[in-house]
């Protein structure tokens, strides 16, 4: 082999070998591969946590978005161990009356009546952290919820006296988590106080953790659960017994209403009333059956 | 051996310039419009990203079906929840060519026809559309229209709400391409 050749055959190989080395990165990269590449990383939030802002009686962490309002009609029927004179409970009824507006994304006010107590009540509801995945990571939503409840009973001389002794004041952590597309769960550590009690031998403070959640049976029907303990140090003293709220429900959603049916044997349907004061136990078949409904209105142009 | 060097330097060269044929954007608009008299129902993404091989003829789109925004927050998370599905299926796609012979050169508004592929909830379908494409000096300006129904894509939508949502719903493209520098 001359040396001319040799250079001849070198030079071929080099030039053939960049023509490999340049031809591979070009040909590799077809457009869904370019796709993917300049796809940004994005956060993904939890949304739907719960269906409805209310689990059963108590608040979830789904609330009002920015200019959507929310009528709530709740109704509970009487116990069922009143027998067939009061015909299981259905002869009777205790209704609430709400409304909640989203003022921002984040924050939610409302108001509502009841007529447990003739008690008129006021909450706020703030979204602090959103549960989300992807390039920000938040494995729980988190909540702050505040609600004032004015008894307007006027049936107790004490309460006639003074007006304040007619208020009690909630205050909620609500720590919620969408697991997958059917589990959801919360826990709301509660602390209630209130300015004037039944008994003096009951506490003006309370303290009580809630536990909830919900699975759906389908993409509209949800199985939900919320059960409230309530912390009493005295409570085989008190001249009533009082038991821990547990309900038990399924959701439907249908476009822009939820109804909730509900068994639970808390009578009341906000916090002061069914954290502080259910009466009536499962275990005496003291259930009431009720249910809520939801409508969401929105005015955004 | 001096003059081949320059010769490999100047394939590389032209190569690079060849590697010019691609034009992309990670802000095109895609709205869609399945309103009914009984319920407007309008969304609109500005966040989808798409390439255009303009050697291949060659067009693809991908956008997350989370970036649509509905003038109701309800809406948008029942289109998420209940009928996208976006948590199994985030992604919308759409692969497909410019059958329509075309001259990238031109600088004028052409109307072409595209056939490819597009995924929504994770069911892919052939479709063709038309589209309007001005080829411009480093970039491209595209907009076309689809119509698809939610049957095709195994969207099921229950009886109560099946006469507030069209049965035929319009997609718009509207894309402003740049040229690719990777």
């Amino acid at each position: 082999m001359t040396n001319n050749m040799r250079n001849k055959l070198l030079t071929s190989l080099f030039v053939i070998g960049m023509i490999v080395l340049y031809s591979i990165p070009v040909k590799s990269q077809d457009l869904d591969a370019l796709l993917d590449k300049e796809t940004k990383p994005q956060t993904t939030y939890a949304t739907a946590i719960f269906k409805s802002t209310r689990i059963v009686n108590g608040h979830s962490v789904q609330q009002m978005k920015k200019k959507q309002l929310e009528f709530r009609v709740s109704h509970r029927f009487g116990e069922l161990n009143t027998g067939s004179y009061n015909f299981w409970g259905l002869d009777q009824g205790t209704i609430h009356l709400g409304l909640g507006y989203g003022i921002t994304d984040w924050l939610e006010v409302g108001i509502g009546r009841s007529t447990y107590e003739k008690t008129a009540d006021a909450f706020a509801k703030v979204s602090i952290l959103r549960q989300s995945t992807g390039e920000k990571n938040m494995p729980v939503h988190l909540s702050y919820l505040a609600s004032t409840e004015i008894i307007g009973l006027n049936t107790n001389p004490a309460m006639q006296q003074n007006f304040t002794s007619r208020m009690s004041f909630i205050q909620q952590i609500l720590i919620a988590r969408k697991f997958n597309e059917s589990l959801s769960l919360q826990l709301t550590p509660t602390f209630i106080h209130r300015n004037l009690v039944p008994s003096e031998l009951d506490r003006n403070d309370l303290l009580a953790c809630g536990i909830g959640g919900r699975y759906k049976l389908s993409k509209r029907i949800s199985f939900n659960v919320e059960y409230y303990y309530v912390y009493r140090a005295n409570a085989s003293s008190l001249p009533v017994a009082y038991y821990n709220p547990l309900s038990i429900g399924i959701d439907i959603e249908t476009g822009g209403h939820v109804f909730q049916i509900m068994i639970t044997n808390a009578q009341a349907m906000r916090e002061g009333g069914f954290i502080g004061k259910t009466a009536a136990s499962w275990a005496d078949a003291g259930i009431h059956l009720g249910f809520n409904i939801s409508r969401v209105f929105t005015f955004n142009k | 051996m001096n003059k081949l060097l320059l010769c490999i330097a100047l394939g590389l060269f032209l190569n690079t310039v060849g590697a010019q044929n691609r034009f992309f954007t990670k802000d095109a608009k895609i709205n869609f419009n399945s309103s009914t008299s009984l319920e407007d129902i309008v969304a609109e993404s500005n966040q989808a990203t798409t390439f255009i091989d303009i050697d291949k003829n060659e067009v693809a789109f991908s956008v997350l079906t989370t970036s649509f925004k509905f003038r109701r927050a309800l809406m948008e998370e029942h289109f998420n929840e209940n009928y996208i599905e976006s948590s199994k299926f985030p992604k919308a796609k759409f692969s497909g060519k410019i059958v329509t012979a075309i001259d990238w050169k031109s600088e004028k508004l052409v109307i072409v026809e595209v056939k490819g592929q597009l995924t929504i909830h994770g069911v892919t379908k052939d479709v063709s559309f038309k589209a309007q494409i001005t080829p411009g000096k480093g970039k491209v300006i595209a907009n076309a229209e689809i119509m698809v129904t939610p049957e095709d894509f195994a969207i099921a939508i229950p009886s109560v709400v099946r006469d507030k949502i069209a049965k035929e719903v319009t997609i718009k493209i509207d894309a402003v391409y740049t040229l690719y520098q990777p």
